[in-house]
């Protein structure tokens, strides 16, 4: 079975393979790199990443479900962690988060039904003076209401069309 | 184990050895049984349950005049530890104290009980495990008594999870205290269990192809301390309380594992007694605590509705119903019409009681010739010269030991002894695996060697020098030598050159020393001591006699040249569990019992003569062989025929100078057993029973005795050579296959592999043949197969490997030369 990861990435895997004298250490930045080319941490990308690291994929898939920011199930292009915890809440990041629910048509940790987003709720990301805030694929996005929120879910539904049309 | 330390629980003071796990000790020496969940005596401890709480403490010494420091009643000081400790963690040291029995110990164990039922389903109504469950016996005994819990916040699961086609995982259920994984893991090696998810929500997961996939997986439901993990097998079969355990023995393979049978009178078998499951009984010796998927879940042939269950004898050229009175009139007649021409041939799970009186039935009639079957493994008797030495343990090899396996691919011919070797190697052993091609040894191993097919014994004599060297100088050296890619006369020879590295390195002898062979079936052994041998049957295949005795022997079936000299034997005496193409053109054939239905003794790999008992009801009328060859001797007037198994044994022992001393009492012989499981305690070494049956006499070797051994020149075979256009073709084991005895267990079906050929990519390649391509195995020009390539760089080139017992029609049981033809 080929191995894409091994031929897309090689030069990325390389570099965190030689990092560590075992190849199972480097199991979670590879991980990382299965996410990105599958959106997902499919079974192929599962399979892949245990044959890069010399594991059973039992264990990939283990490490794969004990840490919430892999993504186990195909989900949204753009994947939006929005911060409740208190500082947030304080903030008025519940309403802001429901209001964004509402915006989206869909339920806490729900996707859109044209696939472009995931919703969920997380604990502190450590960004409790810029409340409310989001992460949207891991990158900070600060200081929103739902007039910036639309703004941005403009943008990266464009994003996604632009992607989308691509690839025909 | 030779420094002794002292520790004090409950006040007491024992002596235990250095370096030991508290837990043990406690249990071994002061009857202490410390509730443990996640502990288990064969593996590395977790501490992850917390059941095992004690306080903790040390004998307070001056620092420095070491002296013991008393507190003003004389007695010594104590200085506890803050908190409780978890018991299985500990190391046991001079001067440790522990108490078991204070209310914070108490306090401690029904907390953590509370703990563990919170997300736990409590269904012990419907759960197999219900009666031997250690999570029911734990609560009982420490528990809370009520709950707290409103049963509406429990976490609830998957109950029937699928992991593999063997075994079924309850999630809620789960303790999470990853026994099943960590056996996976340390044990076998075979790592196709983990957590996924966390907390409440945590559940064990395979992702392996096929789910599960070990030969080992039946053990985790042993080791499993709730009803979490169940086999497809037993599932909703039984209730544990209404079975009776009976002894017994493994009938598949040379390392003799001792089971126990659960059986109980059901309704599925017309009322009578009926094995329900397979479980492992502890013999430490042989199979500790440990059984294999075949040996668990190969029981079901003894129930087939296709036994043969009524005598048979010809009558006008057709094979018809008889009475046994009937059968052995006719087989009398024939047997004096053979006028001494009688020689016969019996199958390598033959049980010693029927080996011997199938001997002196031949040997009273005049006939001579005594055949092994199948004609694949010779050696046997190098094997009783210096096999390994009476006291062996292969769990007590390690550090400073060496064990070289040659020719052989243990997973699938004895996993027993793959299991424990593979342990050898992770305590230490210098491991060295020889074959011509890879084979899961090599994972586990410290070197390997390659060598070509039919070159065996050639590699033996002419071993890497540093190898040879670390082999030669370690402290104990056990050579398993099997017959892989060889010939009988290869076989021989590897034998001899691994008997003659054993005896001029002066590792025989002695325990943990000495000469080990994967003999097909489970009394490969025993067919030596009683006679019979792999180069009587080629001579019987040179001169067939006028009459052949078949005893559980499928010749047509597993050697597709047998045809050609069995048509020139005129009566053919056939018995067997089943019909098959050797009962159908024999003059008679004979309904016999398996082991399951009788009494019996096997003599395992390591020459351990072992005992079997009656266990389950009788298929139609079925006898055991011994009841059968003892009579028809009577009926020709050699002497009175002997009544039960034990009488035969007995005359055994009077004639058999190994088997002196092998009397069933000396056999029944049990011992208290580290570590001691299968009491009570359940949760201590899981539901592997205690040992009841007998461990067994392991017979000496003549080395063991300090007789002259003498193995003969080593003569290397003209091993046969492909021609242009030719490829060798060499018959491997595997142990999910369709042999007769093993078909019938439909659950492992899914397990069992499509019939395959294994081609090298360069052979493959000039053939254009790919990976699902069907091929014709062509062999002698008339034996061909059909079955589909693999090119998945398991075969060295020029090699063909055929898995037996895959296939309808026979395939080659040993080394020969063959065409590959896509189709
Ligand atoms: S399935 Fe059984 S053995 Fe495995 S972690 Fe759960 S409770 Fe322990
Ligand atoms: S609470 Fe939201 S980022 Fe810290
Ligand atoms: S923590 Fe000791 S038995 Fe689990």
């Amino acid at each position: 079975m080929a191995n894409t990861l091994a031929e897309k990435y090689a030069e990325r895997i390389q570099h965190h393979l030689s990092k560590y004298p075992d190849k199972r250490s480097a199991v979670m930045p590879l991980l990382y790199i299965a996410q990105e080319e599958y959106g997902w941490l499919s079974p192929q990308g599962i399979e892949e990443v245990a044959e890069l690291c010399d594991m059973d994929p039992t264990q990939v898939k283990s490490i794969a479900g004990f840490y919430t920011m892999y993504r186990e199930q195909p989900k949204g292009k753009f994947w939006l962690h929005v911060c409740t915890d208190l500082p947030c809440a304080l903030k008025g990041a519940e309403t802001f988060y429901a209001d964004l629910l509402a915006h989206l048509g869909i339920e806490d940790g729900g996707t859109t039904e044209d696939g472009t987003f995931t919703v969920e709720h997380v604990m502190c990301l450590a960004a409790c003076d810029r409340a409310p805030m989001l992460q949207c694929n891991f990158h900070f996005h600060e200081h929103l209401d739902m007039d910036k929120m639309r703004e941005l879910l403009d943008q990266w539904r464009k994003e996604a069309e632009a992607y989308a049309n691509k690839d025909v | 184990m030779s420094d002794k330390v002292k520790i004090i629980i409950d006040d007491i003071e024992y002596e235990v050895p250095a370096g030991s796990n508290l837990v043990d000790m406690a249990k071994w020496y002061a009857d202490n049984d410390i509730p443990v969940f996640c502990y288990h005596p064969k593996m590395e401890p977790v501490g992850m349950c917390r059941m095992c709480l004690v306080e903790q403490g040390s004998i307070v010494k001056d620092r420095e005049t070491g002296e013991v420091v008393l507190d003003e009643n004389g007695n010594p000081q104590v200085r506890w530890f803050p908190k409780l400790q978890t018991a299985c963690t500990q190391i046991v040291h001079d001067g440790m104290v522990i108490r078991t029995n204070t209310e914070a110990v108490k306090a401690a164990r029904e907390n953590v009980v509370e703990f563990l039922l919170t997300s736990h389903p409590l269904d012990c109504p419907i759960c197999d495990k219900g009666g031997e469950c250690p999570l029911q016996n734990l609560t009982m005994a420490h528990g809370p008594g009520t709950s707290r819990m409103n049963y509406d916040d429990k976490m609830h699961l998957d109950k029937h999870v699928p992991l593999g086609d063997l075994i079924f995982l309850d999630e809620e259920r789960c303790i999470q205290c990853a026994r099943c994984i960590r056996f996976q893991d340390e044990i076998v090696g075979d790592d196709v269990l983990a957590f996924h998810e966390r907390g409440r929500k945590l559940q064990i997961i395979t992702n392996s192809d096929p789910g599960f996939d070990t030969y080992f997986s039946g053990n985790t439901t042993d080791i499993c301390p709730v009803g979490a993990l169940t086999t497809a097998d037993f599932r909703f079969g039984a209730r544990p309380w209404e079975l009776t355990e009976v002894p017994s023995i493994c009938p598949h393979d040379a390392a003799g594992s001792n089971i126990s049978l659960s059986v109980r009178l059901d309704r599925d078998f017309g009322g009578r007694a009926m094995i329900k499951r397979v479980m492992p009984r502890q013999n430490e010796y042989v199979n500790e605590i440990w059984i294999s998927d075949k040996t668990r879940f190969g029981h079901h042939f003894t129930r087939s509705e296709d036994r043969l269950k009524k005598p048979m004898i010809k009558k006008g050229g057709v094979l018809t119903e008889a009475t046994w009175d009937e059968a052995i009139r006719f087989v009398v007649d024939a047997l004096k019409a053979a006028d001494g021409s009688v020689a016969a041939i019996a199958g390598s799970s033959t049980p010693n009681e029927d080996l011997w009186t199938l001997r002196k039935l031949v040997e009273g009639l005049g006939g001579g010739l005594l055949g092994a079957w199948t004609p694949t493994h010779a050696g046997a008797d190098l094997v009783a010269q210096v096999g390994v030495g009476k006291g062996t343990n292969l769990g007590d090899l390690g550090q400073g030991d060496a064990v070289l396996i040659i020719a052989t691919d243990l997973e699938e011919e004895v996993p027993i002894w793959r299991l424990r070797l593979k342990q050898a190697a992770d305590r230490g052993a210098y491991l060295v695996v020889a074959n011509a091609r890879k084979t899961r040894m090599d994972d586990f191993a410290s070197d390997t060697v390659r060598y070509d097919y039919g070159q065996a014994a050639h590699a033996m004599q002419n071993l890497d020098a540093a190898i040879a060297k670390k082999l030669k100088e370690a402290n104990n050296l056990i050579i398993v030598a099997g017959a892989e890619g060889l010939t009988l006369d290869g076989s021989r020879a590897l034998m001899q050159a691994a008997a003659n590295f054993l005896i001029e390195s002066g590792h025989i002898g002695k325990p943990n020393n000495g000469l080990l062979s994967p003999f097909p079936g489970a009394n490969g052994m025993g067919l030596h001591y009683m006679g019979f041998s792999p180069e009587a049957t080629l001579q019987i295949m040179q001169n067939p006699p006028k009459l052949l005795i078949v005893n559980q022997a499928e010749l047509l079936a597993d050697d597709p040249f047998a045809a050609e000299w069995l048509n020139k034997v005129e009566t053919i005496i056939s018995l067997n569990l089943f019909p098959d193409a050797v009962s159908n053109m024999a003059a008679a054939a004979l309904p016999i019992q398996s082991f399951a239905e009788r009494d019996g003794t096997f003599t395992n790999g390591e020459r351990r003569v072992q005992r079997f008992y009656m266990a389950q009801g009788p298929m139609g009328e079925a006898l055991p062989a011994w009841q059968v060859f003892s009579q028809l001797s009577e009926a020709l007037g050699q002497g009175h025929a002997k009544l039960s198994a034990a009488a035969v044994m007995k005359e055994i022992t009077e004639n058999v100078e190994a088997f002196a001393g092998m009397r069933y009492k000396e056999l029944a012989r049990v011992e208290r057993q580290f570590p001691d499981v299968g009491g009570e305690d359940l949760y201590y070494g899981g539901t592997a029973y205690q040992n009841k049956g007998g461990l067994g006499v392991q017979i000496e070797t003549s080395a063991d005795k300090g007789e002259a051994v003498s193995v003969g020149e080593v003569k290397l075979p003209d091993s046969p050579k492909p021609k242009k256009g030719q490829v060798l073709v060499v018959p491997v084991a595997q142990l999910f296959n369709r042999q007769s005895t093993f078909k019938p267990s439909v659950l492992v079906h899914p397990r069992v592999p499509q019939p395959y050929v294994e081609i090298n990519s360069k052979d493959a390649a000039r053939m254009n043949i790919k990976t699902g391509d069907l091929v014709e195995v062509m062999m002698a020009d008339q034996i061909r197969v059909t079955v589909q390539a693999h090119v998945n760089g398991g075969a060295p080139e020029g090699a063909a490997v055929l898995p037996r017992y895959l296939t309808d029609e026979a395939t080659p049981m040993v080394l020969t030369v063959g065409e590959i033809k896509k189709v």
